[in-house]
Parts: structure tokens; sequence; C-alpha cells
């Protein structure tokens, strides 16, 4: 095209063109001043979380001496092989452990706190409001402060139901139920709130108990709140340490949050590669769960699902 | 076509029904008598307690003291569904994560009755909404969402429907069509509807008796242009439509009229239309009851003259215009004067003077409040 054009169409066009890229690069100071600086705190952000992910990934494919050095230099399966190698460190038990332990804790506190906050919701009683303080209180206190005597109570419990002492499973699934339903109940008791009450109420015209319109009402609308929970408890307590790690003896029914522990704190033989491995793959469970859960968490915010 | 699955409509009765709330009455010793099958509206400023009655009929309040009967049975300890009583809320309260289908049918399978699902598409043929049986509430405008609640609450076979401000949340246009087919339904199922509202001209519009309500009590109850045409308290005066006021102790009293002294102005007032006759008296008048002259009237025995006065403001509210007129001493006197020849008939500060045929005055039972002049 420029072809075509004579020699002062030619300069006028080349002159424009120039012209143009200055008020470019003008403006690209001013995005950068009114927006980009945005997208330069995010990038900053990003790199922030995601490099320790990148570094524990290249580090899980490493060889055992070149952990520490630059990100991705030697390429080996051997850390995973040997993770599930370890007659004494039952990395597939831990596994199957935590899934359970955790699913567990995680549906029943939802269970658990929905119920609750349904009658703190619905129902008027006396000690109602007496109750919600309580609750608020008693969530303030980080579980932690109470390990001594929760430590105290399962060997008591222990010698009288030796399947809920200390080393059970159970014993540690309850526990974990008990620390977190106060803060979980009090967001959904906040969250049930907003679901209108004449939902209940039409539905109680109809002949509805208070049993279908929690499972068949409450429920169904809260599916955002339960998916938020769920995941917040199934995060919770496949990281804890601390009350898995002395409620938990046998190595067997450890957790993988213990027992990958115990590859790191060897005095002698710090095996930072397997643990990288083992943590590659205690973060695929937590990732598939988010993943499953997100479109309830997704539809609900936007499905205008509490709307009356 | 709708009789086919829709019970007959039972009358209600409310005996002295009261309602407290912690350091508050909501309801206060409420009598009333609704006739099966009449359409009967529930008229009261905000707070005044209609949702609180309608709560009480639903059962899903408990009257502090009281007794409410439907069809002559005494319901006051029955749980709601056990009542043959059905609620359409201001918000519809559709369920959300339902179709419009099973939002309809949802009454029917609590009950277990048989063949819920075409009970329910007739239900929605009904309110003409069948081909959006699939749907979920929210894909639905508010006029249509308004009908499936009406459908579902329909469904069940009430023979007394509640309905507490069900057009409150829709445009005007809307409204009106509204109105028109909620009283189509009416007639067609022939139930009876405890219609709440605070919008008087809808109340007056649709229902055959409307009741005024105030602080937790009726004030009056009657036909709609019963009550428009001799309210009996100062509340329902100004409530429903404007009235033009005037207080003033009695000065005489013949066998047909009596009059009181307003500011050295003589009103006058027929008996049959009064409900006090001594003592200090509100007289009024409705804004379109009176006219305006440019000229002094002759006095005579049969008019009520005031004036003369300044015309202070105009308004123009289509059909015909709202003029306010100020008299020196008296105070403002609204007067309404349709647009069929010139508008506005008079121009702004023009000086007339104000009339009223005597057969248009009523006397009222109470006194404006804090007033002692016109409203
Ligand atoms: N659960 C309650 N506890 C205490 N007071 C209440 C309760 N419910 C209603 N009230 C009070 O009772 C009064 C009547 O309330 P109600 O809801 O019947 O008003 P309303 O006539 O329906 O008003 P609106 O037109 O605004 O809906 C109000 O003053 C309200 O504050
Ligand atoms: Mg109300």
């Amino acid at each position: 095209m420029e072809q075509e054009l004579t020699k002062e169409e030619l300069k006028a066009y080349k002159k424009a063109k120039e012209q143009l890229t200055d008020a470019r690069k003008e403006s690209f100071g001013k995005w950068l001043r009114t927006k980009g600086w945005k997208h330069l705190i995010g990038w900053v952000m990003i790199v922030y979380s995601v490099f320790p992910i990148v570094y524990v990934i290249s580090g899980s494919f490493a060889d055992a001496d070149q952990f520490t050095s630059t990100l991705f230099t030697s390429f080996t399966t051997d850390n995973y092989r040997d993770l599930f190698a370890d007659e004494y460190r039952p990395f597939g038990a831990w596994f199957v452990n935590t899934l359970f332990i955790s699913g567990t804790a995680a549906i029943g506190s939802v269970f658990l706190s929905a119920l609750a906050a349904y009658a703190f919701s619905r129902l008027r009683f006396t000690g109602r409001r007496a109750g919600l303080l309580t609750l608020i209180l008693v969530q303030m206190f980080p579980q932690l402060l109470a390990l001594v005597a929760i430590y105290a109570l399962l060997v008591n419990i222990g010698n009288v139901f030796p399947f809920l002492g200390i080393g059970s499973q159970l014993a540690l699934i309850m526990v974990y139920l008990g620390g977190a339903l106060g803060a979980n109940t009090y967001l959904m008791y906040g969250f049930f709130n907003t679901i209108p009450k004449e939902l209940d109420e039409a539905a109680k015209i109809d002949g509805a108990t208070h049993t279908q319109i929690f499972y068949g009402i409450i429920l169904r609308l809260a599916a955002p709140i339960l998916a938020v929970i769920g995941l917040l408890a199934f995060i919770g307590t496949s990281s804890d340490f601390v009350l898995a790690n002395i409620i938990l003896t046998k190595p067997e029914s450890k957790t993988l949050a213990v027992g990958l522990y115990m590859y790191v704190s060897d005095q002698f033989g710090q095996r930072w590669t397997i643990f990288a491995a083992g943590a590659v793959l205690a973060a695929v469970p937590i990732v598939a769960l988010f993943l499953y859960l997100q479109k309830y968490i997704v539809s609900g915010l936007t499905g205008g699902a509490v709307k009356g | 076509m709708a009789t086919d699955f829709v019970a007959r409509g039972q009358d209600l009765e409310l005996v002295e029904v009261r309602k407290e709330f912690p350091g508050f009455v909501a309801v206060e010793s409420l009598d009333l008598k609704i006739p099966a099958g009449e359409f009967f509206a529930l008229l009261g400023p905000s707070g005044c307690g209609k949702t609180t009655t309608l709560r009480m009929i639903a059962g899903l309040e408990t009257p502090t003291s009281g007794k409410v009967l439907i069809g002559g049975k005494d319901v006051t300890d029955q749980k709601p569904h056990e009542r043959p009583v059905n609620t359409v809320f201001q918000n519809y309260a559709l369920f959300p994560h339902m179709t419009v289908l099973e939002n309809v049918a949802f009454g029917l399978r609590q009950r277990k009755v048989d063949d819920p699902l075409p009970k329910a598409t007739a239900a929605l043929e009904m309110v003409e909404l069948n081909h959006l049986a699939s749907r979920r509430p929210q894909q639905l405008s508010g006029g249509q969402q308004q009908r499936v609640a009406l459908a579902r609450a329909l469904v069940n076979r009430p023979a007394l429907l509640l309905l507490d401000e069900p057009l409150g949340a829709l445009d005007l246009k809307l409204r009106r069509q509204m109105q028109l087919e909620l009283k189509d339904i009416q007639s067609e199922v022939g139930l009876t509807f405890l219609h709440v509202t605070h919008d008087q001209e809808e109340a007056m519009d649709m229902a055959d008796t409307v009741a005024v309500m105030n602080h937790g009590r009726i004030e009056q109850m009657g036909a709609p242009e019963k009550l428009y045409d001799r309210p009996k308290t100062a509340f329902v005066a100004k409530f429903l439509g404007q009235s033009n006021l005037f207080v003033g102790e009695v000065t005489d009293k013949s066998s047909e009229t009596i009059s009181i002294n307003f500011r050295g102005n003589k009103i006058t007032a027929p008996n049959s239309r009064i409900e006090k006759s001594s003592g200090k008296v509100a007289i009024g008048v409705r804004p379109e009851k009176t006219e305006f002259h440019e000229s002094k009237p002759a006095a005579s025995s049969t008019q009520n003259v005031l004036g003369p006065g300044k015309i202070t403001d105009i308004r123009f509210t289509g059909v015909s215009n709202q003029y306010q007129i100020e008299i020196p001493e008296i105070g403002e006197i609204t007067v309404f004067a349709q647009n069929v020849g010139r508008s506005p008939v008079v121009e702004l500060g023009a000086e007339v003077w104000v009339s009223w045929k005597v057969e248009h005055s009523f006397g009222l039972a109470d006194l404006p409040t804090g007033e002692e002049d016109i409203e």
C-alpha cells in the first residue's frame, strides 16, 4: 500500500506514526500510574506465593545432594520411589490415615456446626444469647492451650474405653470436631441468618417439619458456606501437627504432617528431597478437593441462591 | 376450571385477639368477622400490626389472648399446616433451589397428595405460567414470581388466603394489572381473601370490605365507598384520601343539622352524618366536594362558605388540579377541581371563596391529634 503513496504522503505518514508511538509512550506512563502499579503488585504477590511451591516441586525431583542448589538442576524420580519403599515410614498408610481423619473431621464439623447454627438462627430458647457469646469466647482461645487437658483427658478415657484413648484416630477426630465447632458454628450462623425466614415459614405452612426444613431448604441454600467450611476444616486438620503428634503414637497410624516430619527431624539423615516429594503428594488431595468444591462456592456466590 | 381443586371459602372470625411483644403491644383486642368468599382488605400505615395479625391467623405467631375461628372452628391452638389457610408473602418466599413447578408441588408433596405434578401444572395454568414451569424463581420477573407464589398457595386448597402486601414490590403498571388478575382469580375460585396493604387506592379498588387499622386497633370497617364518604375518625379521614377538617364548639342544634363555630365562621353538618353532637366537634369535607368562587356566594342554609382567601399553590395531577387556598384567620383549605375547561381554572394568587353543600359535611367521633384547625 505504501508503494502507491507519493513521497510527501509517505513523509506525513511516517511523521504521524512517530507521533502515535510518542503518544503511546506517554500513555504507558499514565497506564503505569493509574492501573499498572496494581498489575505490578499482583505479579509480585504471585511470584511470592508460587515460589515455594515451585521450589518444593523442584526439590522433590532433585538428587539428594542437590536439594539446595538452583531449581531443576537434576531430575530423578528416586525420591518418590523411596517414599513408598521405606517400611519404617509407611507413607501409603499415612496418606490413607490423613484422608480418613481429615475427611471425617471435615464432614463431621460441617454437619455438627450446621445443626448448631440452625438452632441458633431459627429456634428461640432460653440461653440462646448466652450460648452465642460463649461460642465467640471459647473459639478465641487456640486449641493448643488445652493441649495438656486434652492429653490428660484422653489418657483417662483410654483407661475405660481404649478405642478412644491416646493412640486412637477416633480420639483425634473427636478432638478436631470439638475444636472447630465454635468458629464454624459462628460463621454458619451468620450465613443462615441471611436466608429469609419466610422460606421456612412458607415450608412450615405446607407442613414441613424442622428436619425437613433443615435438610430440604437450609442446607441446600447454604451450599457455599458448607463447602467453604468443609474445605477449611480439611486443610486445617490435614496440616495439624501438634495434636496429631501427641495423640497418634504408632508409626502406621500417623498422619502425613506428623509422619513426614520424621524425614527432616532426624539429626543425622535429614532427607529433604524425600520430604519434598511427600509434601507434593500430600497437597494433591487438598487441591483436588478445592477444585471439586469450587463450583459450589462460585455458583453459590453468583447464582443469587439466597435471594428470597 | 379452578374450582376443581380449590376448597370453598370459609369465614374468618377474630375474637378479642391481642398480641404483646416484650414491652410492646402490637395488636390490641381485635374483633373482626370476614364472611366466606369475601375480598377483605386490611389497610394501615407501616408498623400498625397488619403483618402480626396475618401471622396470628396463619398460625406463625400465637396470640397473647383471644381466639381465631375459621369456618366457625377454633383454630387458635392448631399448627400452621393444620389450618385451612395459606399465605402469599410479601417477598414471595419461593424456594430458590427448586424449579417453578417443584415450588408449586411442594405443599402437595408435603401432604402426600396423589399426582402432585399434574395438579401443580393445573395451578400454574390458572396463573398462565405453565410455559415457565421448568425455570428457577430468580429467572422470572417480579410479576411472574408473584403469580407463582399465588399458585403455590392456591394449589393447597386453602379456604382462606392471606396476602401480605403481595404487590408491594411491583411497579405501578404491573400493580394495576396484578390487581385485576388477583380480583379475577378470587371471584373465579370463590375463596376468602384477606389482603394486607398500605396502598389505600389498592384497598378501595379491590376489596368488598376495607378495615382501616392504626396502632394495633381497627379504626373503622366497611365498604370502600362508605368508608370514604363517611369516615368516623380523624385518622380514617386523613389516611383514606384527603380531608379538610374544622374543629369548634357546637353552637346550634336543629332537628336536621348541627353547627359549630369555627373561628367565627359557622360550619354546618347534617345530623345523619355526625358521630357526636356536644362539646368540641370536628367537621370535615372532602376536597373534591368543595368548590371555589371568584365572587362571594350568597349565604344560604344549605351551603357552608369560607373566605375570602388567596390561592397559594396549584398542583397539576392530571384529570384534576389540587388548589391550596390560604384564608386569613382560618388556615389552609384543599380544593380539587376537574380540568374540564381551562387549566388552571384560576391563577395563583387569585382571591376566592370556598363553599360546599351542608350534606357533604361529615362529623367525626374524635378530634385530630394536636390539631385545632384545618388539616
Ligand atoms: N417479633 C417481634 N418482636 C417485637 N416487636 C415486633 C415483632 N414483630 C413485630 N413487632 C412490632 O409490632 C409492630 C407491628 O408490626 P407489623 O409487622 O405487624 O407491622 P405492619 O403493619 O405489617 O407494618 P408494615 O406495613 O411496615 O409491614 C411494629 O411496631 C413492630 O416493631
Ligand atoms: Mg407488614
